[in-house]
Order: C-alpha cells, then sequence, then structure tokens
C-alpha cells in the first residue's frame, strides 16, 4: 500500500507491506542512510527519528504506520540550528561518538531539551540511555549540556536583538 | 513473509466491528508485538488493526477521586500528566519500562493486555485496584484488574474485547514501595515487578496490599485483609509474622523470584514497623 507522511518536512509517499519497519525504508526508499537499523528490537537505538516530535526507535514502528505522521531523521534535523548548538556542545565538552550512534545522541539530546529545558543530571542519564551505546563518556555528555543551553540561549537573544 | 491486511479504524465503533473478524491483531504502540522479531521483516498475521487514529484511546482525563487513562496512551505521555496526579506507584511502574524512547511508542493498554506475561504496570494497578474498561460486541464492562489473573495465575484476558480505559482511584498513600526483580532491560521468565501500597488511620493500618507479577501474578486480599487494624509501627514480630505468610504464598515461584519476594515483603513490612 502507499503510506503517506512528512518526511524532514517534505509531504512524501512510499510503497510499504506490512513486513517493512520503517528504518528500512527510510533507508531504501528514501536513501537517509543515518537511520541505521540494526538490532532490529528498538534496544540499540541507532535507528532513532523524530516521530510527531517524539524520539522512537524507527526499527519497531511498521513503515505502514507512518502513515499521516510527522518523521525527522538526523539528515533533517542537521539542517536546523538546533542542531548546531547541539554538535559545538559535543565539541565544546569533548564529546566523542562513534560513527554508530552520533546521530541518535544528538536527535536524542534536542529531544530532552524540547521536554526539559534545564535537565537534571539524573535526568539527561535516563534520556541518553535511549542510545546504550558505550563508546561515550557520559560525564562528557554531562558537561555538554549546559554548554549547548547556553549557545542556544545565546541564538535566541541575538536573533531577538536584530 | 506474507503481507497482512491492515486497517485503521476512526473511532471505536469502526474499531469493534474490525474486531469481529477471528485473528484480527490490534496494533498500539507495538512494542511488545515486535520486540523479539530481529530479521528483516516484521512477521505479522493476516489482519491487522492499528489503533493511532482513534482519538478516544488517547485521551486522559482527572477528576477529584479518578484519574482515567486512554489505553492507547503512551507510558511517556501518562509520566506528562506529572507527579501531582499521577499515582507514585504508577509513575515509577511506568518509569522502569525500556528507555524514553521505547516508552515514547509502549502503551499502558499494550502493558496490561499482554497475554504471555504480566508487564510492569500491571503490580502498580493491581496494587492500586484499578479498573480497567472493555469493550466487545456485547457492549462495555468495567472490570478490576486484578480479574485479568487466571486461577492458575496466568495472564487471563478476556477473548474478543478490546481494552479502552483506565480509571485509577486516587486515593492517599503513606507508604508505597516498587521493584523490579531480574534483569532490568527486558522482560523474561526471572523477571517481575513487586508493588506495596499501605494507609494508616489516626495510627491505625487500614489498608496494606502486595502485588507481585512476572508470568505469574501473586496478590491476596485474604492475607492483606490479616494485617489490617494494627497499630503503627508494626513490633517486629507482627512484621514478620505477616512476611511469612506471604513467603508461604510465593512458595511455587523459581527459586531466585522467591527470594527476591521474601526480601521485598521483608522491606515492605519493615517500612510500617519503622
Amino acid at each position: 500500500m502507499t503510506v503517506s507522511f512528512i518526511l524532514n518536512g517534505e509531504d512524501v509517499s512510499a510503497n510499504a507491506r506490512s513486513v517493512d519497519r520503517l528504518s528500512d525504508t527510510l533507508r531504501d526508499a528514501f536513501g537517509l542512510v543515518g537511520t541505521r537499523s540494526d538490532c532490529r528490537c528498538g534496544r540499540c537505538g541507532r535507528c532513532l527519528v523524530l516521530l510527531n516530535g517524539r524520539l522512537v526507535p524507527s526499527c519497531i514502528v511498521p513503515s505502514i504506520g507512518a502513515r499521516g505522521k510527522e518523521i525527522i531523521t538526523i539528515e533533517g534535523f542537521a539542517q536546523t540550528e538546533e542542531y548546531r548548538d547541539i554538535v559545538e556542545g559535543f565539541w565544546s565538552a569533548g564529546v566523542e561518538t562513534c560513527g554508530f550512534c552520533e546521530g541518535p545522541k544528538i536527535l536524542a539530546m534536542a529531544d530532552l531539551l524540547e521536554r526539559s529545558p534545564r535537565p537534571s543530571p539524573g535526568e539527561i542519564l535516563a534520556h541518553m540511555s535511549s542510545v546504550p551505546c558505550r563508546c561515550t563518556d557520559p560525564t562528557a555528555i554531562l558537561s555538554a549540556v549546559p554548554a549547548i543551553i547556553e549557545r542556544r540561549a545565546r541564538r535566541i537573544y541575538r536573533r531577538a536583538g536584530q | 513473509m506474507q503481507a497482512s491486511e491492515v486497517y485503521f479504524p476512526k473511532d471505536l465503533a469502526e474499531a469493534l466491528e474490525f474486531l469481529r473478524r477471528p485473528g484480527m491483531l490490534v496494533f498500539a504502540g507495538g512494542t511488545g508485538i515486535l520486540r523479539e522479531q530481529g530479521g528483516r521483516g516484521i512477521s505479522l498475521p493476516g489482519e491487522v488493526m492499528f489503533l493511532q487514529e482513534i482519538a478516544e484511546l488517547r485521551r486522559t482525563s482527572l477528576t477529584e477521586r479518578f484519574l482515567e487513562i486512554g489505553a492507547a496512551v503512551t507510558l511517556s505521555e501518562l509520566l506528562e500528566v506529572g507527579d501531582s496526579a499521577l499515582p507514585p506507584l504508577l509513575a515509577e511502574a511506568a518509569r522502569g519500562v525500556g528507555t524514553p524512547a521505547i516508552r515514547n511508542l509502549a502503551t499502558l493498554g499494550g502493558n496490561v493486555a499482554a497475554r504471555d506475561r504480566f508487564m510492569d504496570c500491571w503490580p502498580a494497578l493491581a496494587c492500586l485496584d484499578a479498573l480497567v474498561e472493555l469493550r466487545d460486541r456485547d457492549g462495555t464492562t468495567w472490570m478490576n484488574v486484578n480479574r485479568l489473573v487466571g486461577s492458575d495465575r496466568r495472564p487471563a484476558f478476556p477473548e474478543g474485547g478490546l481494552v479502552t480505559r483506565f480509571r485509577v482511584p486516587l486515593e492517599r498513600w503513606d507508604a508505597t514501595l516498587l521493584r523490579k526483580v531480574g534483569p532490568s532491560d527486558y522482560p523474561s521468565s526471572d523477571t517481575a515487578v513487586f508493588a506495596f501500597a499501605a494507609r494508616a488511620e489516626k495510627g491505625i493500618l487500614v489498608e496494606a496490599r502486595i502485588a507481585f507479577a512476572g508470568e505469574s501474578a501473586l496478590r491476596s486480599p485474604s492475607l492483606e485483609s490479616t494485617i489490617l487494624g494494627r497499630r503503627l509501627p508494626l513490633s517486629a514480630r507482627e512484621a514478620a509474622a505477616a512476611a511469612e505468610g506471604y513467603r508461604a504464598l510465593a512458595s511455587d515461584l523459581p527459586e531466585g523470584l522467591g527470594l527476591q519476594f521474601g526480601v521485598l515483603v521483608d522491606g515492605a513490612f519493615g517500612l510500617l514497623s519503622r
């Protein structure tokens, strides 16, 4: 069946069967390979996308379930200023990620700051557990958050002043 | 792998019509259905009904006495109800499910309607004496979640019914305890959840409920009633006697779970003896 949804801000349609996972459709039909499809049971977090503004593992979402929804992948999120705030915040705090988890960790951080503008260390660690890849020092993630918040605040302040 | 026929009912009436078809799979969050399907494709039965477009299953409402939660409310949305309205036992149970990303998909209805085992929220809801609304072709039934247990203590979910809503009584609790035992990341034969809630009036214990569930469930109102009416704090002897009754009840649990249950029961009655 044809499934229509909004992908990174554009109306799109894809041919999907009930057996297809959203992560595979994003990769195969749209070439969005920043969404990986590794564990296929929602545990590794490498397939995270924002579905209707919420972080979800797209490997346990059937493609047909995306009908009428809005999906943002790391490729789409990379076009935003929030993405830059997070990446620069990660750099400044020495957050090192591997090729598998960088995109999902950025999306997870974006989702966290959207729901909790000033998260506690407990909230940060709990939220980032959606991407359990052990390549990153959790203390670096903790120290990145104030840097990201500061960058975001400065950007908003600059824009307001223009 | 064969493709299924899929349906997206717009309201409950349409969903109940689809539910008449034999073998129809109800799909809400899908985490319970897909968590063990690691292959390239998803395996679903011949006909699947997605509940995502039924607005009435996603509503939450609050009155003075009850919190009503639509069955397709996700665990993340449930947690967003906030600490002032959400009973701590239920909040803690929801928080213990998977990761935040999984909780954005997993629904309360799916958590309670699992057929093969009791999932994390059941013990909390059982302890709170929550009601579940079931709808089928014959109408609507409200049922205490404790009645979703068969005589063999295994899940006994009524066939052909659709979980549509939960009604959680909002009561004051003076002591609560919720603990997940076993491997934390995945439900398996050696995982279970322990829930305890107690309330006193003028220093007298008036409620003390314990629910424990994994592959099977334990809840004993008769055992609970034996300790009611005692003055708090309980003496060490009273607490030990109460815990002993529960140990006997758990004698047929797997050894590891039985031991952990005993420790948690001691801990729960320990809260009442301080």
